[in-house]
């Protein structure tokens, strides 16, 4: 696909930190999606990697507890060049603990970062800039 | 997520409809794993389910291990395209029965 058919934009939102807002941010990432001219598949793909890292940070940066606290999500297009970025004020991610389960070591858990990794080009964590805590930046290619 | 039960010649089916994410899971196992647990064959009937991310992955992989290990079966019966897409991202079309 090419990159002149790919529009830029730039949108972001708040959700609460919860397990039940999940089905908000795979609503706002549908309804930015739909705004470019890229295949469903591909939409479908980056919703769950979008909704995997949001849940991350309500399981591992808030350890699933209740929390008044709201995530920003951030969603760029620019030139072809998608970015997410993920703002949270939970606990610091430790960067050199995240990793994936074995893929043929069958057992439920640890499959979210696997699939994040598997869609998207690049996946880099940052400290955020105040008022934020950790800073996450999913990126890819959209013109491949 | 909603589901409804059937049970045909020992073998319970659960139909299972919506969404399957982190917010559900319990719900969806505490209707499965009572089955498993009565050591029921079941059938998962994943037709009307049109996202499922790895939280349901992981009921699935729960209820087929919980399964092998009562003795008994978990068969995935009509699975959408998208949640097949999910099952074959996480290399689990050779291990949880599909149909």
């Amino acid at each position: 696909m090419s990159q002149s058919q790919i529009i830029n934009l730039d949108e972001k939102r708040d959700f609460e930190v919860n397990s039940s807002n999940l089905k908000h941010v795979r609503s706002f990432c549908r309804e930015v999606f739909e705004k470019l001219n890229i295949n469903q598949e591909l939409k479908d793909e980056l919703v769950l990697a979008i909704a995997e890292a949001a849940q991350n940070i309500v399981k591992h940066a808030y350890n699933n507890e209740e929390t008044e606290d709201k995530m920003e999500i951030k969603i760029s297009v620019s030139n072809g060049h998608l970015e997410i970025g993920f703002f949270d004020k939970g606990r610091p991610v430790e960067k050199d603990k995240i990793r994936h389960r074995k893929i043929d070591d069958i057992k439920p858990g640890g499959l979210g970062t696997f699939f994040i990794q598997q869609i998207m080009d690049a996946v880099v964590f940052k400290e955020g800039e105040k008022p934020w805590i950790n800073h996450l930046i999913l990126s890819k290619n959209l013109n491949n | 997520m909603s589901y409804k039960v059937t049970e045909e010649n020992n073998i319970s089916t659960v139909f299972l409809d919506g969404e399957i994410d982190m917010d559900v899971t319990e719900k969806a196992k505490e209707v499965i794993m009572p089955l498993i647990e009565a050591k029921k064959e079941v059938h998962l009937n994943l037709k009307d389910v049109q996202y499922m991310d790895s939280s349901g992955i992981s009921v699935l992989i729960e209820s087929h291990q919980k399964a092998t290990e009562l003795g008994t079966k978990v068969t995935l019966k009509e699975i959408s395209k998208s949640v097949l897409k999910v099952i074959m991202m996480a290399k689990l079309e050779q291990i949880l029965n599909l149909d």
